[in-house]
């Protein structure tokens, strides 16, 4: 029993493991800061999900319990700061048209939207 | 300043105050991580300390919570989480630097400014998409979505975001904006 436990929690921790280093490999490889940030938060978000499910398995029942407001507060705060960065960045210019199929907020034109002269 | 709505916020007080004395309470409960009575009284405790200190404005406009609904959307969520993952770990590396991301315009079906605090969270947890902006006054909020790579991509991304922005408002709009997102989903 404590065997196939064993198995499943590893599982998971390897999977969460995986899903971080998905979101590494995409912070070095994509090429805006909007796509960049895309792959730094949210990856991380499943991988943190997974780990903590992996040690929930492994550690008594009353530190699990904490380790759920770990993955609520994860959750409740990184739409918060990718939304804040991604909005700075936009605005701030850092965000490339070329890679942007359609920028309909560009289209709107009214905001100060347009890249600045560097 | 502080003069006026305190007094107005103690009266309003305990029905709108309810519900943070338990989050807290179960906060303080979860962090220590045993459910015993000196933890549950220590919580209630700290929550009561915590409301009296760092008061709220009191709600001015009431939201529907449809429990069934919200248990849906958080289903959907833990969902969305692990399909948009594997989308976005596959953009990182098919494409990697030649990945591209589109920014799309879309109607805001709700005037309620935590609705669309809900909705922003929502859609922000899901990877791969964001929210930029919201033009609450134009009626229209903006959602950056990482991968679509032609017109019919965008679409398809258009849809999805549409798909959550209905599955919030399934949750906590009233009937009225229910009615306007399904009429406006209609159209396309």
């Amino acid at each position: 029993m404590t065997g196939v436990a064993d198995i499943v929690s590893a599982c998971l921790m390897l999977l969460g493991a995986l899903s971080c280093l998905l979101g590494a490999v995409g912070l070095l490889r994509l090429p805006s800061m909007l796509s960049r940030l895309q792959a730094a938060t949210k990856p991380q978000t499943l991988g943190l999900f997974l780990i903590l499910a992996g040690t929930a398995m492994r550690v008594p029942v009353d530190s699990a319990v904490t380790l759920v407001l770990v993955a609520l507060f994860q959750v409740i705060t990184s739409p918060v700061i990718s939304q804040l960065v991604g909005r700075s960045a936009y605005l701030s210019g850092a965000v490339r048209p070329e890679v942007l199929v359609v920028d309909e907020l560009a289209e709107r034109g009214r905001r100060a939207a347009e890249p600045p002269p560097q | 300043m502080s003069d006026g709505p305190r007094p107005r916020a103690g009266r309003a007080g305990w029905r709108d105050q309810l519900p943070r004395i338990c989050w807290l309470t179960l906060v303080w409960v979860l962090l220590w991580g045993t459910f015993t009575v000196q933890t549950i009284v220590g919580g209630v405790l700290v929550a009561l300390a915590v409301t009296r200190l760092f008061p709220m404005p009191p709600a001015t406009d009431p939201i529907p919570v449809r429990p069934l609904r919200v248990l849906g959307l958080v289903g959907f969520l833990v969902y969305d989480l692990v399909v948009s993952t594997v989308g976005v770990s596959w953009q990182v590396l098919r494409y990697g630097p030649r990945a591209r991301g589109t920014i799309l315009e879309v109607p805001l079906y709700s005037s309620s400014d935590r609705v669309a605090t809900l909705l922003a969270s929502a859609v922000t947890l899901s990877p791969g998409t964001a929210v930029l902006h919201f033009a609450a006054d134009q009626g229209v909020w903006y959602a950056y979505s990482l991968g679509p790579r032609d017109e019919a991509d965008v679409e398809r991304t258009r849809r999805q975001v549409l798909d959550v922005q209905r599955r919030v408002l399934a949750a906590f709009g009233t009937p009225e904006e229910q009615a306007r997102a399904a009429a406006g989903e209609g159209e396309r």
